[in-house]
């Protein structure tokens, strides 16, 4: 076993961030989420896109299409996460675990996907809205990938 | 580590370069209005981690904000060059890694590779500046060994495992012994802890 040597260190940020002057955190995180809300019309046509891009993969099921539809829906959970989705990131999470845990396992079955991104369109065309039908297709997700994981 | 920061605490990152890596240059785009938002001055996009590594050899940087998930270097892969193979105090810098979905071949990646903090999304402003302001006052050491360079990753220090001996010089042995006198009575730890008037 090898020897560990630590050491402390003092960033610069951490001394440029002890320096006077500045904006208070409630004023700085009002400003960023003004600056986030600028970007939500773009973020949520990105959304959409990546959303037909994955019908369109799970319509031809082309060979070596398995990573693809993680990087796809990966895609759509990065830009998901920024702005306030709830159920949409939800069973956008839950299409990366399953499709993650098939490609682990080499268990690919294509209804699992195919559940999943119709619970997308779903919840996309509902506004994203939280309520007792998205409620519904998420525990109805959960039930698929649980199936799907290891005992 | 000191007190939570109220709302009324000011934060000052006008000082403070950041480098933003993703190679999604929307996403790039948002997370570059967040941080300009919390008042950084100056920042550079980078839509690789290639790219990244021009950069950071040719100038300081104070804070590194890098996606996991990217083609050919990935932000594991990132930090990992950061850490090993860049001279001091550059291998130093802090670096917050954003994740969407944390996959299971990438959890250990992710653990070992020196990052100072993996922020899951959803990411909310309020979210990433607190962990921007926790990283400030991080008074986390720095472990550097064959196999591992970056904070430590034991957020709290419980020490080493059970029946493993520590490779740190403050880690205390493992082996306490055998007990030598039988166990205390209840009343006699009772009395050990019972407030009583003294006369003084």
């Amino acid at each position: 076993m090898t020897e560990a040597r630590t050491f402390k260190y003092k960033s610069n940020l951490s001394k440029q961030m002890s320096q006077p002057g500045g904006r208070s955190i409630e004023d700085a995180v009002r400003r960023a989420d003004a600056a986030v809300e600028g970007h939500r019309e773009a973020g949520m046509l990105a959304v959409a896109t990546a959303l037909a891009d994955l019908e369109m993969a799970c319509r031809t099921r082309d060979d070596g299409a398995h990573a693809k539809i993680y990087e796809m829906a990966a895609a759509l959970l990065d830009m998901a996460g920024f702005f306030d989705t709830g159920p949409l990131y939800g069973a956008a999470y839950s299409l990366c675990e399953i499709t993650d845990l098939m490609m682990t396992s080499c268990a690919w079955t294509w209804p699992s996907v195919d559940v999943h991104v119709r619970a997308l369109r779903l919840i996309l065309a509902d506004g994203c809205v939280e309520g007792e039908t998205s409620a519904a297709l998420l525990a109805g997700l959960r039930s698929v990938v649980a199936r799907s994981r290891p005992e | 580590m000191s007190r939570p920061p109220k709302q009324s605490d000011r934060v000052n990152l006008e000082q403070s370069t950041v480098l933003l890596i993703d190679d999604n240059p929307q996403a790039l785009d948002i997370l570059s209005s967040v941080v300009q938002g919390f008042g950084v001055r100056e920042q550079i996009k980078c839509a690789s981690a290639a790219a990244a590594t021009d950069i950071i050899k040719q100038r300081m940087i104070d804070l590194i904000l890098v996606d996991c998930a990217m083609p050919d270097m990935d932000g594991y892969d990132f930090v990992r060059w950061l850490r090993r193979e860049t001279p001091r105090p550059t291998c130093l810098t802090p670096v917050i890694m954003l994740t969407g979905h944390a996959a299971r071949s990438k959890i250990q990646k992710s653990r070992d590779c020196g990052a100072s903090f993996v922020v899951a999304k959803p990411l909310t402003p309020a979210v990433l500046l607190q962990r921007v302001i926790w990283l400030a006052s991080d008074e986390r050491e720095f472990v550097q060994c064959d196999t591992y360079m970056g904070p430590d990753r034991r957020v709290r220090n419980f020490g080493p495992p059970l029946d493993m001996p520590g490779r740190r010089a403050g880690d205390l042995s493992t082996h306490v012994g055998a007990a030598v006198e039988a166990n205390m009575d209840q009343s006699d730890i009772d009395m050990l802890i019972k407030p009583m008037r003294v006369a003084l």
